[in-house]
């Protein structure tokens, strides 16, 4: 691999880095297991790495973001996440945030050679 | 198949915070099993669930994945750190006390009991600070240097995850270590064979004040030192302890014991009590040697103990692997 596409993939997992939470945040209002949700963004075109969701899970959830609970009366125990009232209200507020970042980008790409 | 996947929880486990520790480890075994029912549909193979655990990756990283902290010493490094921290912690202080001990016995001046041990407290004190700093030091300056790094891309292969409450696993580090002190004190007894006698000056044409001790004695403990270096090379290349080489060691220890008497504990016993009058106060001080020779032997024997139990027992439940063969 060259140092270019080397540097290509860390701009572009910094890059995502930001916005795995606010779509994770956005999947939440149904109750969900770490894999099902992984399934789920992959289904709608975002791969994320077991690694790196399932700690991901476990921090909004400290932070008071997410709501989990064991489920115990399947064939074995497995951990839902679902979003709290503080998520919902974060949720929104990054949604806006990342539609505005949306559009002030596209503006600057699509301006990019105006000069 | 479950075994390996219990084996990559538990190494999880490991790097993580006690209080947190069971519930990830409850939801990682879950998410390993939800991600082989999806794709084997409930009839995996252990290669499938090596296939699984590899996308997960390195169980260390796994663990810090969790952490989320920002750290002087990364996850890679961290327990080798902690191990050499570890053996420094009980090897630095009683270095300061006995070259304290040897101090006073060698000065002219009697010195006061109370007065000895304050100043021999702090300096164990500080040796110790400073020894846990320098090495604290030493891997931060490797986690900058990028050796962390080096160790992520090396490729992790869940089949080489060690197996839980195995006894007979080698700690390298902790080999390493030993054979290091085994050289290092077969250099320093040897010195004291040289010279004839205990002294706290390394110079062979100037050692200064040598308190004498029985030469045979100090033949069969650089003997019994060698050997030990010797076990602990055989037990390297090995990998792997044994009933027989745990036994072997344990005796070669309770025998070192027999001969730090002879050669330490014995010759020193004299002249620190003519050099701390205080001490013949203290009940038993006039039987000090003995006492410190029976419990170097009895702890030995008591801490070695509960392994050797648990070897024989790993032996005979059938759960050890069939030995390596090696070449002669």
């Amino acid at each position: 691999m060259t140092e270019a596409n080397e540097q290509i993939i860390q701009l572009r997992l910094e890059l995502r880095r930001g916005i795995v939470v606010l779509a994770v945040l956005s999947q939440m209002d149904t109750a969900r297991y770490g894999y099902n949700l992984i399934q789920r963004l992959a289904e709608q075109g975002l791969d994320i790495e077991e690694g790196t969701l399932y700690p991901l899970l476990r921090r909004l959830e400290k932070q008071g973001l997410l709501i989990s609970e064991w489920e115990v009366g399947e064939a074995r125990p497995r951990k839902y996440y679902h979003i709290s009232p503080a998520g919902r209200e974060v949720l929104t507020m990054l949604r806006a945030a990342w539609l505005e970042t949306v559009d002030v980008m596209r503006a600057i790409l699509e301006g990019e050679n105006d000069d | 198949m479950t075994e390996l996947i219990e084996r990559y929880v538990h190494t999880v486990g490991l790097y993580l915070p006690q209080q947190e520790r069971a519930e990830i480890e409850a939801e990682l075994r879950s998410l390993i099993q939800d991600q082989l029912d999806d794709r084997y549909e409930g009839s995996s193979s252990q290669a499938d669930v090596v296939v699984v655990l590899t996308a997960l990756g390195d169980p260390r990283r796994m663990a810090v994945s969790y952490l989320s902290q920002e750290y002087l010493v990364g996850p890679s490094l961290y327990p080798f750190m902690m191990m050499i921290l570890r053996h420094g912690w009980l090897i630095i202080p009683s270095i300061v006390v006995f070259l304290s001990i040897f101090g006073t016995l060698v000065s002219p001046t009697p010195s006061i009991l109370l007065g000895w041990i304050v100043d021999t407290g702090i300096a164990a004190i500080e040796a110790t600070l400073i020894y846990s700093g320098v090495v604290v030091l030493i891997f931060a300056i490797a986690q900058r240097s990028g050796i962390e790094n080096n160790m992520k891309d090396m490729a992790f292969n869940p089949l080489s995850l060690p197996k839980i409450d195995d006894p007979g696993v080698v700690s390298r580090i902790e080999v390493i270590i030993g054979i290091v002190i085994d050289i290092v004190v077969s250099l320093i007894f040897l010195y004291f064979l040289r010279i004839g006698g205990l002294t706290l000056r390394f110079n062979l044409n100037d050692p200064g004040e040598v308190i004498p001790v029985p030469v045979g004695w100090l033949l069969l403990f650089i003997l019994n030192t060698f050997i030990v270096l010797i076990l602990h090379l055989w037990v390297l290349r090995r990998n792997r302890w044994s009933v027989t080489t745990w036994l072997i060691e344990t005796m070669l220890e309770v025998f070192g014991a027999l001969c730090l008497y002879f050669v330490v504990f014995l010759p020193l016993s004299a002249p620190l009590m003519a050099a701390v009058p205080a001490l013949s106060s203290i009940p038993f001080t006039d039987r000090g040697a003995e006492i410190l020779a029976v419990l170097s032997a009895v702890t030995t024997l008591v801490s070695r103990g509960s392994k050797w139990l648990k070897l024989w027992n790993y032996r005979h439940s059938g759960l050890s692997p069939v030995p390596i063969k090696t070449s002669a």
